[in-house]
């Protein structure tokens, strides 16, 4: 169970797969995610992002430390891969979500998210990558769950279906409170629509915040080279005379410099080519 | 088959494997409908033996014998690949289990289906094997004891089948690869069921005859029917000698040295009324293993998903 106001909790979360000695997917990871939000998940490849998920939706069990997140009715998951059965058809799909979620199934739901795109009696087998992950969409969303867990899902989508499939997310989970968490290697896919930030690198969590927050820590500045204290200094370079920093304020910014708020970009980019490679112990 | 009465992972696991389900059916209907016409060739030609009917008859019947001892290891090797395995290998699992039912519902509801379909179907078929065997049986290699005979005219089919659903269901997790895992639990159900088959005799106590030297190997009291067991020399105090105990000293069968104080022969066997009390232990035991592997098969599962 979970605290009151938030959706997803992990203290000091480690997950190995086979053994501690073969290397931590996650170690040490800690975070609290309130209720409502729309978190992004972004790290690079192999920073842990579907271990997180899958272990938020129960289907791993930590090797360490703990994670909290509604029971199994209460959630809804979309792997990467998109598991679905071959030989049903679309149709059989969909009824199967409704079999397995007595009672909460929302066939409604479900269908503005197929919008008869999709014949329902061809063979999941038969269906590309795009028309695979509207399904799984579909039964995500159909269960009405309170946090959803999607693990890239808009990967395999075209620009149009990703927008359209992105905004009709958007407005069921402002429209019932959903927490979603999405994750992604690709920053553009979710600026712009999630109001929260998780961003993995190398198993542990690097940044943890509301956007907004987190933007309006930082600074951004250029200027002559000189000292930066008692600011911390996320990433800096100097071209020449000239200094690009981008620092988390301590109090105001006082020197030669021109500060600017940064983007959502310039923030995981500096954090990520700062942070040390590989884990931790 | 109706799949409109059923609800929830039941629903689910029949519409998954429904080619499955109607292949069953099918084999089960073709195999009645072939013994039915076989049992009527054969009953063409009435008083003899030598007619094409039972010759045919008889080959089918060395066929089917084969085809039941072998029934086992595929139902075990379905449930162990694409039953678990296969999900857990495509990871169609995690589609499952973050539905609203519980692993255990998930796994009882798949075992439970194939138990639903498996049992009857076997026992359809030992009906279609006694059917036929009703023209062939007590002849040579059909005798009530024959190992395969006794397997497939019995109880004890239907308690190695669920030893095979349940061992499928335990190995199908642990392997987690569609193919491995078939073969995998193949081969352990066919060991569990040869080393059960060799205790088959020693389940019930067996019945003694004792009889003069003189008379070879024709046990007089020991009906024809009986299955053999041991057999040898007979001495005064009842200790028992192999049968060779006196032709290694004299080179004479019947003739016994005096110091050995033979008295006659001993010779062990089963009636066939041992047929149903052996059958109904045997099968016990099969299904005593078949719980302790679905209660491992559970334990997995409930280890690695919380």
């Amino acid at each position: 169970m979970t605290r009151d106001g938030i959706a997803l909790e992990a203290d000091l979360l480690g997950k190995t797969y086979g053994g501690r000695s073969r290397g931590w997917a996650l170690r040490g990871c800690g975070f609290a995610l309130p209720a409502g939000r729309v978190c992004a998940l972004v790290g690079p490849n192999g920073a842990g992002k579907s271990t997180l998920l899958a272990l938020a939706a129960g289907l791993l069990r930590p090797t360490e430390g703990t994670i909290q997140a509604p029971p199994r009715e209460h959630l809804a998951y979309v792997a990467q891969d998109k598991p679905l059965h071959p030989r049903l058809s679309v149709a059989d799909t969909l009824r199967m979500g409704r079999e397995l979620n007595p009672g909460r199934w929302d066939e409604t739901a479900a269908q503005r998210v197929m919008a008869d795109e999709l014949d329902p009696h061809t063979l999941v087998r038969d269906l590309s990558g795009g028309q695979r992950t509207r399904v799984a969409l579909a039964l995500a969303l159909g269960k009405r769950a309170e946090l959803l867990l999607l693990d890239e899902p808009m990967a395999d989508l075209d620009p149009l279906a990703r927008h359209q499939l992105m905004g009709l997310l958007m407005a069921d989970a402002a429209e019932h409170g959903t927490t979603v968490v999405l994750s992604s290697h690709i920053l553009t896919e979710l600026e712009g629509a999630c109001d929260h930030l998780l961003l993995l690198h190398g198993g542990k969590i690097r940044l943890d915040g509301a956007v907004d927050d987190l933007l309006a820590a930082h600074t951004l500045l250029r200027g002559p080279v000189a000292d930066l204290a008692p600011h911390t200094v996320v990433e800096s370079r100097t071209t020449g005379r000239q200094l690009t920093a981008l620092i988390r304020h301590e109090g105001p910014i006082e020197g030669p410099w021109d500060t600017q708020e940064p983007s959502l970009e310039d923030l995981l980019l500096a954090h990520l080519r700062t942070t040390p490679e590989g884990v931790p112990a | 088959m109706s799949t409109l009465t059923l609800k929830g992972p039941y629903w689910v696991t029949v519409r998954q494997y429904r080619r499955t389900l109607w292949l069953v059916a099918g084999g089960v209907l073709l195999s009645l409908v072939s013994m039915v016409w076989l049992r009527y060739w054969d009953g063409q030609t009435v008083g003899t033996n030598q007619d094409n009917g039972h010759a045919v008859l008889r080959v089918a019947m060395d066929w089917a014998a084969t085809a039941m001892m072998v029934l086992p290891l595929l139902v075990g090797a379905f449930v162990a690949g694409p039953m678990v395995a296969r999900e857990l290998e495509s990871g169609t699992y995690k589609l499952a289990l973050t539905q609203s039912v519980s692993p255990a519902r998930w796994l009882g509801s798949k075992l439970l289906t194939a138990g639903a379909v498996i049992v009857p179907a076997t026992l359809a078929l030992i009906g279609v094997y006694r059917l036929g065997w009703g023209s062939v049986a007590g002849t040579w290699s059909f005798l009530w004891y024959a190992p395969d005979t006794y397997v497939s005219t019995g109880p004890v089919l239907v308690g190695q089948v669920l030893l095979a659903l349940g061992l499928g269901a335990l190995i199908g997790q642990l392997i987690r690869r569609t193919v491995t895992a078939m073969a995998l639990t193949g081969l352990v159900t066919g060991l569990a069921l040869l080393l059960v088959g060799q205790l088959r005799w020693s389940l019930m106590p067996v019945l003694t005859g004792t009889g003069p030297l003189n008379v070879g190997n024709l046990f007089p009291g020991v009906p024809a029917s009986s299955w053999q067991g041991g057999y040898g020399l007979l001495t005064a105090s009842g200790d028992h000698l192999p049968a060779e105990a006196c032709w290694n000293r004299t080179k004479e069968w019947d003739v016994c040295p005096a110091d050995l104080n033979v008295v006659g022969q001993y010779w062990e066997y089963h009636p066939s009324s041992h047929y149903w009390p052996i059958q109904l232990i045997e099968t016990g035991i099969y299904l005593a293993l078949a719980a302790l592997a679905l209660y491992a098969a559970f334990r997995v599962l409930r280890a690695r998903h919380p």
